[in-house]
Order: structure tokens, then C-alpha cells, then sequence
């Protein structure tokens, strides 16, 4: 074995058994060293091995231009699998590649613990190459340009599935069962009885429901089309979109947790490192490196934030907070700064905080519980807008105002970025139309965008495709009817 | 133990589908091509050049957030305070339109010129227009040797061929000798030499005695060894098209409306080059007088000064006299020019002059790419000329063209950049009148 392997294989041991110490716990992780072609294969196409599509080639394309560029590659990438697969750039320095090894158990043992994580496929891996291979057939049977047609349609509303799959799938005649059964009445009545109102709610029969489908508002469009389409879809077509459905259903939960996950391996590299340096078991001119590799992960820039810099930091402060006690309502009411300053209960439960937290919050609640006005102060956190000004488009800082900023991240991270689409209405007119609406939270849709898409939802569904959104102000419903895209009220 | 270190053997997968990419690529860019030739970068590249199409990659649509750069939110990182500018980003294509993934551009399309113009040829199909609209004509040249005959006058003797046959023949007698008599090919070669060529003397003359004395080397020509050269009239096809490229390059001829006319002549440049190999193309650039240029200095400099458009027409009737004799040349001048001319009516005449020469076809175009010029030669030519006018593509682009045989006139209004490409469709259309 080369040297280089053995001593790395000999870090991989005591990796494990700080981690452990540590309170991490994580499935058995297998890491392949991989050269960069590899890497920006595996970045493109989402797995190491996975169906073809245009899109993958085109990202494909564009990291190796970029990487060409001399702009950065991954040191790592996990795939969540039992057991944890990770590929680790075969260029990385020891000393780095020793960093990214605690990192990936930090990542693995997120991943196996995060409650969000739990539905998801573990076996995702083989399916994929599976998948690769029936796709292939599929473009020898009915062409090439079919199968892409479909996949482009599948693509465009990979991410427009429902996010909390961990909730147990009911089929339609499930759905109108529990939406129809009035709820229980309580059967003891205490003191406080008169309290809550007696008023009868009128709930709509069995009936009512029965004529609707969906029984109430759905958020897995994907699905939806998959089960209802009118088209109809032939079994070949539901199996490429099921199958996207699955890859999206399955980064789900990374979607979710970025910031949380990313911050939690650093918080935990870190701590690691330190320990192999304590150790000595890492030499003192290993410590340039390190430092230099670890101050680029946490580097900042100008019109992103780096999630690794938020999560670590929102870890470190929530540890710091339980550790001292400085949390609820004493603490919050206290309004003498010195006071606050030298706030410490000595209650030592930081870790425990911590860990909890990482098994059951998602990016949207930890920010939304942690992120506080000093945080968002030490992480120079703005906002900026985008002004065409003369033939250039100028980005400006719009807002420091940490509620602003906050509420904004919040609200970015309830949908992670994607427009919230539920289908309202499958028969709609009575004429099996499909009618979609916009959840919408202060942001608009793009219109080209908007546009393309609601076409490729007409090639599946083939029928006239309603979308109602916000413009402006005020409701709008877009329609598409196979040839010409109106809106309602015309502008 | 979980570390590996394996040996890649680099899957095709990520290649072929990128392939893919740019084949999609490359028909978005055929149903585009309007907009793509009149890209600045196209016109002012040099020779051999190939084109960087600023395609950035085919969008994947799904239903996204307006973007910070058409007006949304963003989000960073730094120190700075409210109203700090963070970072700029030139515009391409529509304000408005965001990208697949924001910020910089890693996918640019690289595309040959002559792959461009094939495009276009089939886009417009233009491989047509080679056999109608520039007819080739023979022009003898004088006289050229074609075949070789057996029969002939003497002076078309042509010896060395002639020569040849001979030796053909005398070495089918020496063989012929040598399976007859036995004897060796020397002195088979000396029977035939001293029997002067005569098969059957040479054969005597073994039989009946022995040669010994020496003979020189000969070889016998007789009359079916003769071989003649024939004479054919040499003819040489030629397209024998002229392009008189006529342009305004005064002052009121602005930054646009130069590029416009640029883009234009360019196109008509590329194309004709890529049909022909022998259309002429003179430059004419004009302020108040006209003169030759050549190309580089057409598309290139600009003067100031006002504006005389006959005087442009009167060059064109002048070359027509001289160098291009309408009787041997397809002539067609093409003119540019924003409207403005300081005496519209004296160039109308020449205009007259010039069609009754016997030209092809003329073309004027005229850019109005601002609301600044308010004289309109075109407006004087449609009362003047006998022209109609029709709307086009349900486009705010105009286009004028003469009726029948003596009013060879094509004219169009340009008021976009898109508007090049019809402009160049209708000027190279087939099936007119004339």
C-alpha cells in the first residue's frame, strides 16, 4: 500500500474515535480518492452514476470549464447512503485531506441522525445506475428526442414535489376519508370547558369531497400529473418521472438542511483537528496548511452567503448560549447589558443543545430560532438589489436591518428558493384543465421562465394548464392552451 | 479499511451528453440566427476568425423567483454600508432575462463563420438563387487541345505520342520474331532494323543467314503509329456579377445606423463570396462626392460633411460605362444610407439613369435607427418611382419594390438590428419580376 494511503488509513482509525468520544454517531463510511474528471462527473449528474440528459452535459461542461479556469473545486462530496459514500479530490494535500475526512463524519453522522433524513432512500445509488440503463432502452425503443422531451417536461418540476414526504402518503381515498370525519369530540368536560367554543363547524360531506380531486390543495405537482394526467402517460413515461421524482425526493432533505448540515461538519472538523494537533499527530508545518484550507471554507462573498461561516457560527452560539444558560425568559427580559455580558448559569448544556437541535431542525427554524441580531452583526450579513444602470446591472447593499435580513432568509428557506405550486384543481371547468396557484409570499415569478414551464406542464397533462399567481399586487390567472399563453385580468 | 484510490476509467457519459448540449445548442442558434448575425463580434472579426456566439448554455425552466439583477433580493456576505455598490455586471441579451445560474458565464459557443453562413444559406434558401438571380455566362477564351485522333492534318502532329505507338509496335515485332524463329530479342532487333521495319523480310532474313554485323538502332514508323492532337474553342464559365456597395458615411450617418449598414453589406459580402468564386464587389463610400475604397476602409472610416446620394449613383453610372459593360456584367448596385440626402430629386434622376443602363437589380436600404433625420429619401423615391409598398412579418419593417422590368428597384426601411436579416432576405429573394 503507498505510504501516503497507510498513514491516511491510520487517521481514518483515530478519526473515528474522537468523533465517537465526541458524541458522533454515524453509518460505516467508505471514501473513494477520485481524480478531478471524476468529481465534476459525480457534481454534474448528482450521482456517480446516473441517466443521461442534455442538463448533466451542460453542467458537466460548465464545471470543467470553470475548474479549467482555475476556479475551485469540491474537496468533498458525500452521498447519503448506508453505507456513507464520500469522494475526496485525489489532490487535495494530506493535511487537508485529513480535514475533509472529519468532515465527511460529521456530514454522515448529520445525515443518519437529522430527522428529515430518515425517509429518504438509502439505496438511491444502484437505483440510479439502474435507471441509467432502462432510460437507455427506453431512447432505442421510442427515440432519443421522446425520451429528452419527457425528461425536460419530468425536470422542469423536479422540485415542485412536497418537501414533508416524511408524512405518511395517503392516496386520494384516504385523503377524503380524513378530511370528512368531523374530529372527536373531547369526552371529559373540565372546568375550563366553556372556554373553548361550542360553535359547529360546517364541514363539507363526503360528498362535496368526493367530486373534487385533489381532495385539498397539493403540493406534489410531479406526482399529481404522474397518477392523474389525462394525457394519459404511458408506463415508460411514468417511470422517468417517477424516477426524477425520487432524485428530488431524495435531495430533499440536503435542500433543506445546507446551512445546518455544512455548519455542523465544520463545527466538528475543526474540533477535530485540534485534537490531532493536541496530539501531535499532525506536525507543525501540517498547521499552515490546515489553517490556510480551513479560513477558504470560511470565506465570505459579496452576493452569496457561505453556509458553511452561518451554520458553523449559529452552532457555536447556540452551545455557548445553553452552556451559560443564557436562553429564555429571564435572560430575554434582562435589559442591563453588563449583566447580560457576564450572564453565566454555569449550566453546561451546550452539547446537548446542540445535538438535538441537529437531529430535529431544518435551515428555515434554525435560522428562525438562532439567528439573532449579534450573529447577523459578526456575519456581516445584507441585503443588495440589482439596479440596471447605463448598460450594466449594479448590485447594492439595500439593507443591514438584521430583522429585514432575517425574515428575508427565513422566507427563502421556507420554500428553499423554490416557488411554492400546489395543484388547486384537476377538473377544472369540468373539463379535466389543470389548475395551479402560487403560494405567494412577496416575491413574484419570472415570466419567461413561468411561461416555459407552464408549457412543458401542458405536454404532459395536455390540456390547458391555469396558474394563478400575484402581479403587481393583484391576483392574475396565466393560462397556456396548448398554443398561446393569456392572462386574466388582461394587462 | 474504506479508503480507495481507483482507477478511473473516465466514463463517456458526461462528453456525450455535453455533445448533446451543444447539438441542441446549434438549432437553437439556426431558429436564432436573425439576432446572432448582427452581433457586434461577428462583424468586426477578422478573416479566419471563428465566431464566439454568446450563447450561455440552454436555460433548464422550472418556475423561479425574479432574479436580483430584474429587480429581486439577494443576499451577501462583507463589510460596507447601505447603498455600497458590491458588484457589476455588464448586460447581455434582454434586460430583464436571468440566466440559468447568475453571475459569470462559463459556456460560450464556438462556431465557424463559413458553418454560420451555411445556416443562413439553408434558412434562407439561398443554393436556388445561384441558378436564377446570378446566371453564369461562357466567355470564350481562344482555342484548346481536347483529344488525341489517329486522324489529322500534319501540323497537329503530335510527336511524342506518335513516337510512342511506334515503340509499342516494334517491341510487339521483336516478341513476335523471338516465339517465331527462337532467336535472341539482339539479334531479332537487328533483323527487324536491317529489313527496315518489314515484319516479314526480318523473318526471311533469320531464316537465311547469320547476322553478324553491326546495326544501328532503329526504330520503323509507319502510318497507323501517327496520332493527332484535335482543337477544341476554350470556354470559360464566369459569373460575371458586379455588387456596387454604395454607403453614406457622413456625419448624420450615426454610430447605429453605420452598424447597421455595416452588418448588412457584410452578410452580402460573405454570401456572395461563399456562392462565387468571381463576383466582383467595388466599395463606394459617400459624403458629398463619391469614391472607390476598399473594403477595409468601407466598413472602417467614417467622414463628416453632408450628404449627396447621386453622387454615389452618378460613381456607380460611370463604372457601368467603363469597367462594367452592362452587355457582359450582371450588375447590382446596393445602397445604404439614413434618408438624409441634400437634393433628393437630382438623385431620383440618376437612379432613372442607372436602371435604364440595363442593371439587375438595385437596392437601397434605408436606416432610420433614431427620429433625429427628417428627410427621407426613400419617401421620394416611392413618389417618384413607380414602387409599391407592403408591411412585412407583421414587423414594423418596410419594404418597396418595382412592378416590372424597367423598375429593377428594391427598397427597405431598417429600423433594428433584426431587421438586417429581412432586409437581406428580400434583397436576394428569387422570383422577381425582374
Amino acid at each position: 500500500m503507498d505510504p501516503e494511503l497507510k498513514r491516511l488509513s491510520e487517521f481514518d482509525e483515530r478519526i473515528q474515535e474522537i468523533a465517537r468520544e465526541l458524541g458522533l454517531d454515524f453509518f460505516p463510511q467508505e471514501f473513494d480518492a477520485i481524480p478531478a474528471q471524476k468529481m465534476l462527473q459525480v457534481l454534474a449528474y448528482r450521482f456517480p452514476v446516473n441517466f443521461s440528459h442534455w442538463s448533466f452535459g451542460r453542467d458537466y461542461e460548465r464545471e470543467k470549464t470553470k475548474y479549467e479556469h482555475g476556479f475551485g473545486i469540491p474537496y468533498e462530496l458525500v452521498l447519503n447512503s448506508n453505507p456513507s459514500r464520500a469522494y475526496l479530490m485525489n489532490t487535495n494535500p494530506f493535511t487537508v485531506q485529513v480535514m475533509v475526512m472529519a468532515h465527511v463524519y460529521a456530514h454522515n453522522d448529520f445525515m443518519k441522525n437529522n430527522f428529515h433524513f430518515k425517509p429518504t432512500r438509502r439505496d438511491i445509488l444502484p437505483s440510479a445506475s439502474e435507471a441509467a440503463i432502462r432510460f437507455q432502452r427506453y431512447e432505442k425503443r421510442f427515440g432519443l428526442e421522446e425520451v429528452e422531451r419527457l425528461m425536460d417536461t419530468g425536470l422542469s418540476i423536479e422540485f415542485n414535489i412536497d418537501p414533508d414526504f416524511f408524512i405518511k402518503e395517503e392516496n386520494e381515498e384516504q385523503k377524503r376519508e380524513r378530511l370528512s370525519t368531523p374530529p372527536r369530540k373531547a369526552e371529559v368536560l373540565g372546568p375550563y370547558d366553556d372556554l373553548i367554543s361550542r360553535k359547529k363547524v360546517e364541514r363539507p360531506s363526503a360528498e362535496d369531497y368526493n367530486r373534487k380531486t385533489p381532495p385539498e390543495p397539493e403540493r406534489d405537482v410531479l406526482l399529481y400529473i404522474i397518477n392523474h394526467s389525462p394525457k394519459p402517460l404511458k408506463e415508460w413515461e411514468k417511470d422517468i418521472l417517477s424516477v426524477i421524482r425520487d432524485q428530488s425526493r431524495y435531495f430533499m432533505p440536503q435542500r433543506r438542511t445546507k446551512i445546518m448540515n455544512e455548519g455542523w461538519a465544520t463545527f466538528w472538523h475543526m474540533k477535530i483537528m485540534d485534537r490531532l494537533f493536541k496530539e501531535r499527530l499532525l506536525k507543525e508545518e501540517e498547521h499552515g496548511y490546515y489553517n490556510l484550507y480551513n479560513a477558504r471554507v470560511l470565506a465570505t462573498s459579496p452576493r452569496t452567503i457561505n453556509p458553511y461561516l452561518v451554520g458553523l457560527k449559529i452552532f457555536e452560539d447556540i452551545e455557548d448560549r445553553w452552556n451559560k444558560g443564557r436562553f429564555g425568559r429571564e435572560w430575554e427580559e434582562c435589559e442591563d447589558p453588563k449583566e447580560k455580558e457576564a450572564w453565566d448559569l454555569e449550566l453546561g448544556q451546550g452539547r446537548e443543545k446542540i445535538f438535538e437541535v441537529r437531529r430535529s431542525y431544518t435551515d428555515r427554524f434554525f435560522i428562525e430560532h438562532f439567528l439573532r441580531e449579534k450573529l447577523v452583526d459578526e456575519l456581516e450579513l445584507y441585503l443588495y438589489e440589482g439596479r440596471q444602470e447605463a448598460g450594466e446591472i449594479k448590485y447594492v447593499i439595500s439593507e443591514r436591518d438584521w430583522r429585514r435580513i432575517k425574515n428575508l432568509l427565513v422566507s427563502h428557506l421556507s420554500t428553499f428558493d423554490i416557488p411554492l405550486i400546489m395543484v388547486e384543481d384537476g377538473d377544472y371547468k369540468g373539463k379535466r384543465e389543470i389548475y395551479l396557484k402560487h403560494a405567494y409570499e412577496g416575491i413574484e415569478l419570472d415570466q419567461e421562465y413561468r411561461e416555459k414551464t407552464m408549457k412543458h406542464i401542458f405536454y404532459l397533462w395536455d390540456r390547458p394548464v391555469h396558474l394563478e399567481s400575484i402581479v403587481d399586487g393583484k391576483t392574475v390567472i396565466f393560462t397556456f392552451d396548448g398554443s398561446s399563453h393569456s392572462q386574466n385580468p388582461q394587462r | 479499511m474504506a479508503i480507495k484510490r481507483q482507477d478511473w476509467g473516465l466514463s463517456q457519459r458526461g462528453l456525450k451528453d455535453a455533445a448533446r448540449h451543444r447539438e441542441k445548442i446549434r438549432e437553437f442558434i439556426q431558429k436564432n440566427i436573425a439576432d446572432i448575425i448582427s452581433d457586434a463580434s461577428i462583424i468586426t472579426r477578422k478573416k479566419g476568425q471563428i465566431v464566439k456566439v454568446p450563447i450561455r448554455g440552454l436555460k433548464s425552466y422550472r418556475f423561479v423567483f425574479r432574479r436580483e439583477s430584474s429587480g429581486g433580493t439577494g443576499m451577501g456576505q462583507g463589510n460596507g454600508e447601505k447603498g455600497d455598490v458590491i458588484g457589476r455586471q455588464p448586460i447581455h441579451g434582454q434586460p430583464g432575462q436571468p440566466g440559468d445560474q447568475p453571475g459569470v458565464d462559463f459556456l460560450e459557443t464556438e462556431i465557424d463563420i463559413e458553418e454560420l453562413i451555411d445556416m443562413m444559406l439553408e434558412d434562407l434558401g439561398l443554393p436556388n438563387l445561384k441558378k436564377k438571380a446570378f446566371t453564369e455566362t461562357a466567355i470564350p477564351k481562344g482555342w484548346k487541345y481536347d483529344s488525341i485522333e489517329k486522324t489529322g492534318i500534319i501540323a497537329h502532329l503530335d510527336k511524342k505520342r506518335t513516337l510512342k505507338e511506334a515503340v509499342k509496335r516494334t517491341a510487339a515485332f521483336v516478341g513476335e520474331l523471338m516465339k517465331k524463329t527462337g532467336h535472341s530479342e539482339e539479334v531479332c532487333r537487328r533483323a527487324l532494323a536491317i529489313a527496315r521495319g518489314d515484319l516479314v523480310r526480318a523473318e526471311k532474313i533469320l531464316k537465311e543467314r547469320k547476322l553478324e554485323e553491326e546495326v544501328d538502332d532503329f526504330i520503323p514508323l509507319f502510318s497507323e503509329d501517327l496520332r493527332y492532337r484535335t482543337l477544341e474553342r476554350d470556354v470559360e464559365y464566369q459569373s460575371n456579377a458586379v455588387v456596387l456597395a454604395m454607403m453614406d458615411v457622413s456625419g448624420s450617418m450615426g454610430t447605429m445606423k453605420k452598424y447597421l449598414a455595416r452588418s448588412f453589406f457584410f452578410w452580402l459580402v460573405e454570401f456572395l463570396r461563399q456562392i462565387y468564386n468571381h463576383v466582383q464587389i467595388r466599395f463606394i463610400a459617400h459624403t458629398t462626392e463619391a469614391k472607390l475604397v476598399d473594403e477595409h476602409e468601407f466598413f472602417h472610416k467614417g467622414e463628416s460633411g453632408g450628404t449627396f446620394c447621386h453622387s454615389a449613383y452618378d460613381l456607380a453610372i460611370h463604372l457601368a460605362e467603363t469597367e462594367y459593360s452592362p452587355s457582359r456584367w450582371n450588375i447590382y448596385p446596393f445602397h445604404f444610407s439614413d434618408g438624409e440626402d441634400f437634393d433628393p430629386l437630382k438623385t431620383v434622376a440618376s437612379v432613372k439613369r442607372l436602371m435604364q443602363m440595363g442593371i439587375n437589380m438595385l437596392g437601397y436600404g434605408e436606416i432610420r435607427a433614431d427620429l433625429y433625420t427628417t428627410s427621407h429619401l426613400m419617401e421620394t423615391f416611392a413618389e417618384e418611382l413607380h414602387i409599391k409598398k407592403r408591411h412585412l412579418y407583421e414587423t414594423d419593417f418596410e419594404i418597396f419594390f418595382g412592378t416590372d422590368e424597367s423598375t429593377p428597384f428594391v427598397g427597405a426601411v431598417l429600423k433594428d438590428k433584426s431587421h438586417v436579416y429581412l432586409a437581406l432576405k428580400e434583397f436576394l429573394k428569387k422570383d422577381r419580376p425582374f
